[in-house]
């Protein structure tokens, strides 16, 4: 299974520098439903069953589709590759930096309180993969539908109410702003 | 082991899945045409073999050697991810349908490949991918008339998955479930066609536009789009997206016989219906919403594109979500 996992994560890493280095808008978009694809299998992976899914609806199915419609009926010209300057060496190194510094501080579990930094070394002796064991009662208690939708319809109730608003609003108003007016027709 | 079969058992229902569908959807273009046939008073195909049964290995002989014209200035890789996703969507959602339980020496086996909790967005999940296979395909090849056929589908495949998703909520409520042996267990008493028959209407109407199928074919009306999205293909490309299509077919008469006529169950659950095994039961009706859906097929005209997005927006989704409501309600107040 962790090989497996590993593979996954390997061709969602790889889908994800193809979204950035493709010379043609239209594979960039196609890089990202592979990434979005590996990911949800993650999540399936994982116990996470409910997430899979709705990851492979909501974004491979619907997002990205619209992202691939548009590009695909725009056309857009193939751009011009970046040189590999020392501007682009810098970027590389800042995000090298961070993504180090990121995986540093969920290792060691570091916070930041009223004491300043904190860290404490979870279990990295007794499993390298500590952070990652969760049992698979525990992952499916929180990928399944009825934990999911339980949390969303009594404790995030509001947010969620209010997100749904704010989408509608959004449909709304797209649909008004395309609507030719009897004049311009 | 592997979840809760032998690895070996879960490979040997692989292969039978993969081999089955793809030879049940290679005979379906021949029980179309027989089908087709009858309806205009013809014979249909009858010189291949005894009665025409060895039509389909003739047609798949003949695509399999066709020379592989294609356009010059198509896009090399899309045009062939295109044919190659057409078919897979599809066979991959039947992994999770259940075909029956038996126990055989204290061993359960489950005739399905996988079982999720929460199978039936699986499926849904996974045929949402579908549309990519027609859009890549109309958009790759580089033709006008692909590409409107492309865009077509994919517009009318999108909105009638809202569609399809809202029509498929009213026996999950009834369920209690989205596991689709579940779902099928909740029947033993009644099956949901009886509880809930506008469902079944509206699920059965969008899974014709889900499959492009007439009298929804917007995507490949001849007169106007020469083929569609699938116009600048030819040999054994041209018949993946054919096997596609009817595995398609295959999958929503699947999902319409376990949601709806109780899957596996048998049509009274007393002798000597119950002797009949499971897994014949689904095939059963399985095979009887396939002819339903030839039949309506040879039988109706195509519709205008407005109207079928209208159909669409302003007539299965509004009733789906008033299903919905009057399901929640019944449901709720029986609580």
């Amino acid at each position: 299974m962790t090989a497996l996992i590993a593979v996954v994560m390997a061709l969602a890493a790889i889908s994800a520098i193809g979204v950035v280095l493709s010379p043609q808008t239209i594979y960039s978009a196609l890089s990202l439903v592979v990434t979005v694809t590996m990911i949800s299998v993650l999540f399936l992976l994982l116990n996470a069953q409910f997430l899979f899914a709705v990851q492979l609806i909501i974004y491979a199915g619907a997002v990205m589709v619209l992202f691939v419609f548009i590009i695909a009926l725009l056309n857009p010209e193939a751009e011009d590759r970046p040189a590999l300057d020392y501007r682009a060496m810098i970027g590389l190194a800042a995000v090298a930096a961070v993504t180090i510094l990121v995986f540093v501080t969920a290792r060691n579990g570091i916070t930041y309180g009223s004491g300043g930094f904190r860290g404490q070394q979870v279990g990295a002796a007794s499993n390298p993969y500590h952070t990652f064991a969760f049992g698979a009662d525990a992952v499916n208690a929180a990928g399944n539908v009825q934990t999911v939708a339980g949390q969303l319809f009594t404790t995030y109730l509001l947010p969620f109410e209010i997100t749904s608003l704010l989408l509608l609003v959004a449909a709304i108003g797209a649909v008004y702003l395309t609507r030719r007016t009897k004049e311009a027709a | 082991m592997i979840g809760q079969d032998y690895w070996w058992v879960l490979l040997i229902k692989a292969v039978v899945v993969v081999l089955g569908l793809t030879t049940i959807a290679a005979y379906l273009t021949y029980a179309e045409r027989k089908v087709a046939a009858r309806i205009q008073l013809r014979l249909g195909p009858n010189r291949v073999g005894p009665f025409g049964l060895l039509q389909p290995a003739a047609d798949a002989v003949k695509l399999l050697f066709k020379e592989n014209a294609a356009p010059a200035n198509r896009d090399r890789l899309l045009y062939l991810v295109g044919p190659s996703l057409a078919g897979g969507a599809a066979v991959l959602a039947f992994a999770v349908i259940p075909m029956g339980i038996n126990n055989w020496f204290n061993y359960q086996f489950h005739w399905d490949i996988a079982h999720f909790n929460v199978g039936l967005l699986f499926i849904l999940g996974v045929t949402s991918l579908g549309v990519y296979s027609l859009f890549l395909g109309g958009w790759s090849a580089n033709s006008k008339y692909s590409l409107l056929g492309g865009l077509r589908s994919s517009a009318q495949l999108i909105s009638y998955e809202m569609a399809v998703s809202f029509a498929l909520i009213g026996t999950i409520i009834l369920a209690g479930s989205l596991d689709l042996e579940q779902i099928v267990g909740a029947q033993q008493q009644t099956w949901f066609i009886v509880l809930q028959p506008l469902a079944f209407v509206l699920y059965f109407s969008g899974a014709f536009a889900e499959t492009n199928r007439a009298p929804f074919d917007l995507p490949e009306a001849e007169t106007e789009l020469v083929a569609g999205y699938h116009t600048e293909y030819g040999s054994m490309r041209f018949g993946l997206y054919f096997l596609g299509e009817y595995v398609n077919m295959v999958i929503v008469s699947s999902i319409a016989t376990t949601l709806f006529l109780g899957g596996w169950l048998p049509l009274f659950p007393f002798h000597p219906f119950d002797w009949i095994p499971g897994p014949l039961w689904f095939l059963g009706k399985v095979v009887v919403l396939l002819f339903f859906m030839m039949w309506v097929r040879w039988t109706f005209p195509r519709l205008r594109y407005d109207r079928l997005m209208n159909f669409g927006w302003k007539v299965l989704l509004p009733l789906g979500l008033l299903n919905i409501l009057i399901t929640g309600t019944v449901v709720a107040l029986r609580a």
